[in-house]
């Protein structure tokens, strides 16, 4: 299986007060089709990564290879609406601004939002819903680009419990039954069970600046329980290598 | 009649023309210095020294500089369009800036993730998140166009005066000719463009997007909204399409840039080499009587401040307490701060004529409305939305009233307003100094003395060189006065007053 997506040695160094502070040490990793999850500890440099994937910054030295006009989209931590358009208007404007018309574009953005439950709210302004509502906007943003590759920033660190289970679930849902076009996931988290429960393989950094510490499959069939005795095992095999 | 109608729509044209070429310079400077470190380290600055000098002063030369690049008509036409643009923009650019620069950085994250362009980026991000702002400014800067409209209209230039269609030029002209009958009717008119503009258009509009209630009537505005929104969103998703097909190399920017700069540079050039011959012994000259007359009107602008500051603060505590009155103070105080700062003197003239101290009298008005204004607008506007609820309720349970109230909560609530209305007031208090020192009634000439007076007298002289040294070594001072003075003082209320707990 050729990968979709690879990290040739990055690095990545951030000046502070005239200090320069390395975060990225040589990461290399090969992402096939699989749903990643990257752990570490907090300000170990997975959210930097994950936006140099994004494009969002580049590395000091090191290459990401993607396949050209492939398409990503990313879930952000916060909602990040606009909080002048609609929902639908929102979900819409990345298309739009590829030179869609906006009624192909709303075509669409409509679509992905009866896959996320939201059909009925098109015409809801951003301060109108709840916190989980707009999180799930943020997704369909993401899917309605349809990208190759998803990234997601700790999607669910903001939300309550109960919201966040649920939204997990109906990621896992609309992942496993392939209705979208995404091929891989990335998803930063700093959540051992999370990463367990939804992924296909764990990528864990060391503290800064990080480099790869293990790569663990979670060869446990879904849906997964949280209970269950290879649950826990793998989840202390986790904490055994974060804690090294 | 007919005459009065046209000159009413001249005008009400005329500050169209500027209010519309204001916004759209806004957006655009506005937009860039928020989005790019070199055009803001560039810009900034400048700014920070064009919204506080007096304008006026520099009018001849632009006067002078427009005529002599573009046709006689048009450019007398397009100095007079200029006048206006300088007086209503400088608070329109900083409140885009503000608005675009306090915008969540995620949000033009995510605009690269989804690679929006340049024209979507601007469009649906940056023009919106300035609304707000720009509303709330344009009950302001409209107003402050207004002041200056009737100095644009007729402008005197040594022996060469001209006139221009217009309200301003209309009741001037009935004024001069002794006809008081055409002179109230022509202020009386004026008044009512005035009236009428904010009734049915800036109001709604405030109430409709500041969401605060004024005085107003909503079917104008609607129809405006309607055809504005829909003229405004044809042309985003025009140049969305045309930037998403068309892709630019990535140096075009940088040439666009450059190819303005270097136009800008060579009609400077052109209207310079026009001006009369620099004569260094005149411009020693007024240098000196610069800075012979600035101590007296310093002194006349600091007071007119301070008296700003006191009046503002009680209307704006009687605004708070009764609804009504806020609802009425704003509507007088938009037609008063309209009221062109010319037409104060003929307007009192019986004053101004009948003792000795009138004149001061009447310059004393119109400097308070050149500059009250501003403070009891910010105060209206952004103070009283600072007003913090919980500390409102803190004060009831614990029943801090009357003065207590004033000293411990509601003062110092208003502080970082409070300040940037002052600087704002205290520049207009500058620029009202050319209207208010001096001032001819045909034969009469009404002079008290201080800069705004050696700009006007200069200028009857014709001598555009000696006004423009003249402004530029008043603008000097005024500069070093608010980075001396008013950085320090601001410093300490954003310290001591502004944010959080």
């Amino acid at each position: 299986m050729s990968p979709v997506l690879s990290l040739v040695n990055v690095t990545k160094s951030y000046k502070q007060d005239g200090r320069s502070i390395q975060v990225l040490n040589g990461i290399s990793l090969e992402i096939g089709e699989e749903f990643i999850a990257m752990l570490g500890p907090s300000g170990c440099g997975k959210t930097t990564l994950l936006r140099i994937i994004a494009g969002l910054e580049k590395p000091d030295s090191g290459r990401v290879d993607i396949p050209e006009n492939a398409k990503v989209g990313f879930v952000f931590q916060f909602p990040t609406l606009l909080p002048w358009m609609t929902i639908l208007d929102n979900v819409a404007l990345p298309l739009k601004a590829q030179g869609m018309g906006w009624g192909e574009a709303r075509e669409r953005a409509r679509k992905y939002l009866s896959l996320t439950g939201l059909q009925a709210f098109e015409d809801f302004y951003p301060r109108e819903m709840s916190g989980g509502m707009k999180q799930r906007v943020n997704l369909a943003r993401a899917l309605a680009v349809e990208p190759m590759i998803l990234l997601m920033d700790e999607p669910f660190s903001n939300l309550d419990p109960l919201t966040a289970e649920s939204l997990r679930s109906e990621i896992l849902d609309l992942w496993t039954l392939g209705v979208t076009t995404v091929r891989s996931i990335i998803m930063v988290t700093h959540s051992v069970d999370e990463a367990i429960l939804m992924a296909d393989k764990l990528v864990i950094l060391t503290p800064r600046p990080a480099k790869i510490a293990g790569v663990i499959e979670v060869r446990i069939p879904r849906p997964r329980d949280r209970r269950s005795a290879e649950f826990q095992k793998l989840e202390d095999r986790v904490y055994e290598l974060i804690a090294a | 009649m007919l005459y009065l109608l046209l000159c009413a729509a001249a005008s009400v044209l005329r500050m169209l023309a500027a209010y519309v070429l204001s916004v759209l310079l806004a957006l655009v400077f506005g937009v860039a210095m928020a989005r790019s470190r070199s055009v803001e380290r560039f810009l900034l600055p400048i700014l920070d020294i064009l919204q506080s000098i007096p304008i006026l002063g520099f009018f001849p030369a632009a006067l002078a500089f427009f005529v002599t690049v573009l046709p006689a008509g048009i450019g007398v036409e397009a100095a007079a369009v200029f006048l206006i643009i300088t007086s209503q923009l400088w608070n329109l650019i900083f409140g885009v800036y503000s608005s675009v620069k306090s915008l969540d950085p995620m949000l033009f994250d995510m605009s690269k993730v989804y690679r929006m362009g340049r024209a979507t980026v601007f469009f649906y991000l940056c023009v919106p998140a300035s609304r707000n702002s720009l509303v709330a400014n344009s009950l302001i800067s409209w107003a402050g166009g207004w002041f200056f409209l009737t100095s644009s209209e007729i402008i005197t230039m040594g022996a060469a005066e001209h006139r221009l269609l217009g309200l301003g030029t209309f009741i001037m002209e009935a004024f001069e000719r002794g006809d008081s009958y055409g002179f109230y009717l022509g202020v009386a008119s004026l008044l009512t463009v005035i009236l009428a503009t904010y009734i049915l258009v800036w109001n709604p509009a405030g109430e409709t997007i500041l969401e605060r209630e004024l005085i107003s009537l909503r079917p104008v505005y609607s129809t405006i909204e309607s055809s504005v929104g829909s003229l405004w969103s044809t042309l985003g998703n025009l140049m969305i399409k045309a930037e998403a097909r068309i892709r630019l190399p990535s140096f075009a920017g940088k040439a666009i840039v450059i190819a303005v700069l270097t136009s800008i540079a060579y009609f400077l050039v052109g209207g310079l080499k026009q001006l009369p011959s620099f004569d260094i012994e005149s411009v020693y000259g007024s240098l000196l009587e610069v800075a012979y007359e600035l101590p007296l009107s310093l002194a006349r602008v600091s007071t007119i401040v301070a008296f700003s500051v006191f009046l503002s603060l009680a209307a704006t505590y009687a605004s708070y307490a009764r609804k009504g009155i806020m609802l009425v103070v704003l509507l007088v105080g938009e037609v008063l701060a309209s009221i062109p700062a010319v037409v104060w003197w003929p307007l009192l003239a019986s004053i101004a004529l009948g003792s000795p101290l009138g004149p001061y009298m009447v310059a004393t008005v119109v400097m308070l409305q050149g500059s009250l204004w501003y403070l009891y607008f910010n105060l209206i506007v952004y103070g009283l939305a600072g007003l913090r609820k919980d500390l409102e309720e803190m004060s009831r349970v614990y029943r801090i009233r009357g003065l207590w109230y004033l000293r411990s909560v509601f003062i110092p609530s208003l502080l970082p307003s409070l300040a940037s209305g002052a600087l704002s007031a205290w520049g207009g208090a500058w620029n009202s100094t050319v209207a208010a020192e001096y001032v001819s009634f045909g034969e009469r000439v009404i002079d008290i003395g201080g800069v705004g007076a050696v700009l006007n007298r200069k200028a009857a002289k014709g001598d555009a060189l000696g006004v423009a040294m003249s402004a530029l070594l008043l603008s000097l001072v005024i500069t070093v006065f608010n980075k001396a003075l008013w950085k320090r003082f601001f410093e300490f209320i954003e310290r001591r007053y502004g944010g959080g707990e």
